[in-house]
């Protein structure tokens, strides 16, 4: 019986996690770019959805499309003013600048709203679903489904739209891509722009569940690393799977080894899936 | 191209010695001041007990210079407090001390928060032979090293969960208890200490489980600690941990008769943030607003303290905060008693004391921790933590039953 | 010749800062020492082989560890730093064996597991390390300038080494080819060049000095807990640092770490609460301005960077 309660748990939390790693996921695969951001665009979509909730009583997952909207500006601003200059050097690069930047953010947050721990304290919350022995946690699979909701029509847009095929185009072979006529810095502040999308829309989600602080941001970008390596890179399916791999190990890990040893166990298994298919669980060869 | 790198060398080299000597110290000099320095996790992880304690310090160094300073050798002298921020980054917490001492030549140091950065720190101030007050560390580990310039307000671990079980185990309904523990230096301390309080008193630990710092999911250890039942459910952490597992215990299902929580349910936040699931959840620190003491010390009663933060901060402090003031007030009580602003002197003068403050009767062992301290035991109930322990301030009596 | 000259002036002028009788001043060049044989370590994978390590912490930590529990079992202090950095650089032989086929980004994530790795094990078994409650280390009898001159000297000398073996190296056929493999890893293998024997070299390079460095650094804080020795910045720093002063240069690495621990010494005693994002600014600025580091300026015929594969 209690199997039955941990696979529901880790579906739940995989979800979650999903939702965390997708944007991240997109812009380290399309623009070659580990953004080291994330874990704060993450806690400003909370914080907006905080705000939005406690003076404009305005319920998270109504402000998730306005959370999203405002990171997405953010975001693209960002990437057309200051990420595009060093597009093109190596990863390195990129990443201390991004690390550089998340200082100035996250000092930010820490400035404007203090480190103090704050949650949206829903007036109506969704509560227990008691399935036979299985309890499922409404807000917690509410939060899961409009995630997933979202990450569906993500890959659907860049499947179907003309920007999404050209985000795709550049992807697979920027330099084709350029030769085809797609204007790729344009290209690149519109990824990276939906990268922060997601990355707000998920902070708005999160807000509900997680105590909400500029100090709690190195957490949800660990978890999108791992994700991402564990689904395989700039695919959006992969960081559905790497965060269902990552919830099911977290909870069966808890069962059988006790909850400390939860990390130790997801990144040994991160470690043997880089040994035997670095290209993570659903990733293409001959793409790193 | 050798030459020229060799001349940024020295260029940073010469930047890096221009530092020691940086202007600036030497004003303080000639008024007379007395410099306290207080290295505080301002950012990194640790910031939110940071603010609590440097409110709790300007407090005290407000309340005194007002009151014409304190008062040593015929003289009155300013308190200046000098702060700096080690990111809650222990190395730096060490550099930190070093730097106050030497660099901005502070006559006595408030230590480095919590018990892990304050343990690392101490050694320092040892060596320089200043007197330190560590308003949030109480892991005995912190004291038992044979320091002698190290002093600290918040009695051992054991104080806080003795009366804690003493009251849980009068039910005899309670028989099993589960423990969730973060691995870190004091929420495991403090777990251990709870394990064997309950066992002394016959009481049965089914589960005790330990969770990685950083944890963010806590459904296996919860879900497994339903499939026992237990009667009491035990979580130590710090604000984030026990807001979270509250949360994911109401998801799961798990309601025990008793569930209390260390160290979180003090502090207004976790009221705010779990809501109505706050209720019933118990807990001890050490210190409560309600507590009533007729103080020698600079802030009186512990009335007249309470409505100086509130006047001050607009909310009721909270163990933390008042623990950082009482530090401050402390210094004061022993400089004045040593009638000098000599190190050595006011060591002696603090080891000596025996003194009633707003925040309780303050002395200290031979270990240089307070022992006269007698940490109440509060449970929230209607949004408000109230005191169930000692008699003498208590405000209500223990409700059994879960939300 | 020049090169040897170079580092002989660095450490005389670096030896001569215990005249200025001021502790702090010898804690921030034990520091800045030790960012030196941090950055110069990295240097080895990261820049020569072009291989982005973030396994700098695990080194730390493990060196840390190993010479804490050592010594509290009764080896003499100096011994327990030795077998400190043995420990590192047996553990960096056997784990890059299973890494260093990886490329790119996958290996960076893979070499920063690592620190997460042994950071957890080690908390998870107390009765060995302590776990979260950390180690406590002797105190020794020693005066207080007496102890901030040892560990000072010991980090220096340990610095110095370390930047003399990068001087080695940089003209041996090692150098050589580390630097075919940063270049292109097939073109390496068709030159003849046994890349994986390379690879494992450099990186195992990377890990002794850093993990002397972790034991030299337990004895002179007394006490550490996994968290602390297996900080993730400990990983960034370096590289920020070697990217500052020049990527794959011979003193880069230490101009790169001088100028940071200035600047971060700057910032944060003048700005209370915001030394952080200030930081992050003059990183940003750096990164924008002057990518190729510093000594790029000095030296224009620096080749260009080549993406990281």
């Amino acid at each position: 019986m209690i199997y039955l309660q941990i696979l529901a748990n880790g579906i739940v939390l995989g979800g979650l996690y999903a939702c965390i790693a997708v944007g991240f996921s997109l812009v380290w695969g399309v623009l070659n770019v580990i953004n080291m951001l994330h874990g704060s665009f993450i806690v400003l979509g909370a914080y907006i959805a905080y705000f939005a909730y406690v003076y404009g009583g305005i319920h998270p997952f109504v402000a998730l499309i306005p959370c999203g909207v405002v990171l997405f500006l953010i975001g693209y601003a960002l990437q057309a003013s200051v990420i595009n200059r060093v597009i093109t050097a190596p990863v390195l690069i990129t990443l201390t600048l991004t690390f550089g930047l998340n200082l100035i953010l996250n000092n930010a947050m820490l400035a404007a709203f203090t480190a103090d721990y704050r949650k949206v304290n829903l007036a109506h919350p969704l509560g227990s679903i008691q399935i036979g022995p299985v309890y499922l946690p409404g807000d917690r699979v509410a939060a899961t489904i409009l995630a997933v909701a979202l990450t569906i029509l993500l890959y659907w847009l860049l499947r179907n739209s003309r920007i999404g095929r050209a985000i795709v185009a550049v992807r697979m072979d920027h330099e084709a891509a350029a030769l085809m006529g797609v204007d790729i810095s344009r290209i690149n502040a519109i990824t990276f722009g939906i990268g922060a999308f997601m990355a707000g829309a998920a902070g708005a989600l999160l807000s509900i569940i997680y105590p909400i602080s500029p100090i709690g941001s190195s957490a949800f970008l660990f978890r999108a690393f791992v994700v991402c390596i564990l689904g395989g890179l700039g695919s959006v399916p992969g960081a559905v799977v790497g965060g269902l791999a990552l919830g099911l190990i977290e909870s069966f890990g808890g069962l059988v080894f006790g909850t400390e040893h939860v990390t130790t166990l997801a990144f040994i298994l991160l470690l043997f899936l880089l040994f035997v298919r670095p290209t993570g669980l659903l990733g293409k060869r001959g793409y790193e | 191209m050798n030459r020229r790198s060799l001349m940024l060398n020295a260029a940073g080299f010469a930047t890096l010695a221009a530092l020691g000597v940086r202007p600036g110290s030497a004003v303080a000099a000639d008024a007379d001041v007395i410099k306290f320095g207080a290295p505080l996790p301002l950012t990194g992880a640790l910031s939110p007990e940071a603010t609590k304690q440097r409110h709790g310090y300007d407090l005290w160094a407000e309340t005194a210079n007002a009151k014409g300073g304190i008062k040593a050798g015929g003289k009155s002298y300013k308190v200046e407090i000098v702060y700096t921020d080690y990111a809650s980054n222990t190395p730096r917490a060490v550099q930190s001390a070093e730097r106050l001492i030497t660099d901005d030549k502070v006559n006595f140091l408030f230590a480095a928060f919590g018990s892990g950065a304050a343990k690392a720190a101490s050694g320092v101030s040892e060596k320089y032979g200043v007197p330190t007050i560590a308003a949030a560390a109480s892991s005995v580990q912190v004291y038992d090293q044979g320091y002698k310039y190290l002093f600290g307000t918040f009695t051992p671990n054991d104080t806080l969960t003795e009366p804690l079980a003493n009251i849980v185990s009068k039910n005899p309904a309670i028989k099993k208890v589960a423990i969730l523990a973060r691995n870190d230096l004091f929420p495991l301390a403090i777990a251990q200490e709870l394990e064997k309080s309950a066992k002394k008193r016959g009481l049965q630990i089914v589960r005790l489980e330990r969770y990685a710092i950083g944890t963010m999911d806590h459904s296996s250890a919860i879900t497994e600690m339903r499939v026992h039942s237990p009667d009491w459910v035990f979580a130590t952490g710090y604000i984030n941990d026990l807001i979270l597992i509250r949360k994911q215990m109401n998801d799961l299902g798990l309601k025990p008769p008793v569930l209390s929580m260390i160290a979180g349910p003090a502090y207004k936040e976790f009221i705010d943030a779990t809501g109505r699931l706050a209720e019933n959840v118990s807990s001890a620190s050490w210190w409560h607003p309600a507590v009533r003491y007729q103080g020698k010390d600079i802030f009186g009663t512990t009335q007249a303290f309470n409505e100086l933060w509130r006047k001050k901060y607009g909310h009721i402090p909270d163990y933390a905060e008042a623990s950082a003031a009482a530090a401050g007030a402390i210094f004061q009580l022993a400089i004045e008693a040593a009638n000098s602003i000599d190190r050595k002197k006011v060591r002696d003068a603090l080891a000596s004391l025996d003194v009633v403050t707003f925040y309780g009767h303050v002395k200290f062992g031979p270990t240089g921790q307070i022992t006269s301290l007698e940490p109440p035991v509060f449970q929230i109930q209607n949004a408000k933590p109230m005191v169930i322990y000692p008699a003498a301030v208590k405000q209500a009596d223990f409700k059994f039953g879960s939300v | 010749m020049r090169n040897w000259l170079v580092l002989l002036i660095g450490i005389a002028v670096f030896a001569a800062l215990p005249l200025l009788h001021d502790n702090y001043m010898l804690r921030l060049g034990t520091t800045l020492a030790m960012y030196v044989v941090l950055a110069q370590s990295w240097n080895f994978i990261g820049g020569l082989a072009g291989y982005p390590s973030f396994a700098t912490a695990a080194f730390f930590g493990l060196g840390a560890y190993a010479s804490a529990m050592l010594q509290l079992r009764g080896i003499p202090m100096v011994g327990s730093w030795c077998v400190g950095g043995l420990t590192a650089a047996i553990f960096a032989a056997l784990i890059g064996g299973a890494i260093l086929h990886l490329r790119g980004h996958y290996f960076a994530i893979a070499s920063l597991v690592i620190a997460e790795v042994l950071r957890e094990t080690i908390n998870s078994a107390p009765a060995f390390t302590g776990g979260g409650m950390g180690l406590n280390l002797p105190v020794m009898r020693l005066g207080i300038v007496q102890q901030s001159e040892l560990f000072f000297y010991a980090m220096l000398l340990l610095a110095a080494v370390c930047v003399g073996a990068a001087i080695v190296v940089q003209k041996s056929k090692l150098g050589f080819g580390l630097r075919c493999i940063e270049q292109s890893e097939d073109a390496a293998n068709m030159l003849g060049i046994n890349t994986y024997g390379y690879k494992t070299a450099a990186f195992v390079l990377s890990s002794v000095f850093v993990g002397v460095a972790g034991g030299i650094y337990a004895s002179w804080v007394h006490y550490i807990e996994p968290p602390d020795v297996f900080d993730v910045m400990l990983s960034i720093k370096p590289i920020v640092m070697v990217l500052l002063g020049g990527l794959g240069t011979l003193f880069g690495p230490a101009l790169g770490a001088a100028i940071i621990i200035v600047f971060e010494e700057v910032v944060w005693r003048n700005f209370l609460m915001i030394h952080e994002a200030i930081l992050g600014a003059i990183i940003v600025l750096l990164v924008l301005f002057i990518p190729n580091g510093l000594l790029s300026l000095v030296k224009r015929r620096l080749k260009p960077l080549k993406p990281v594969p």
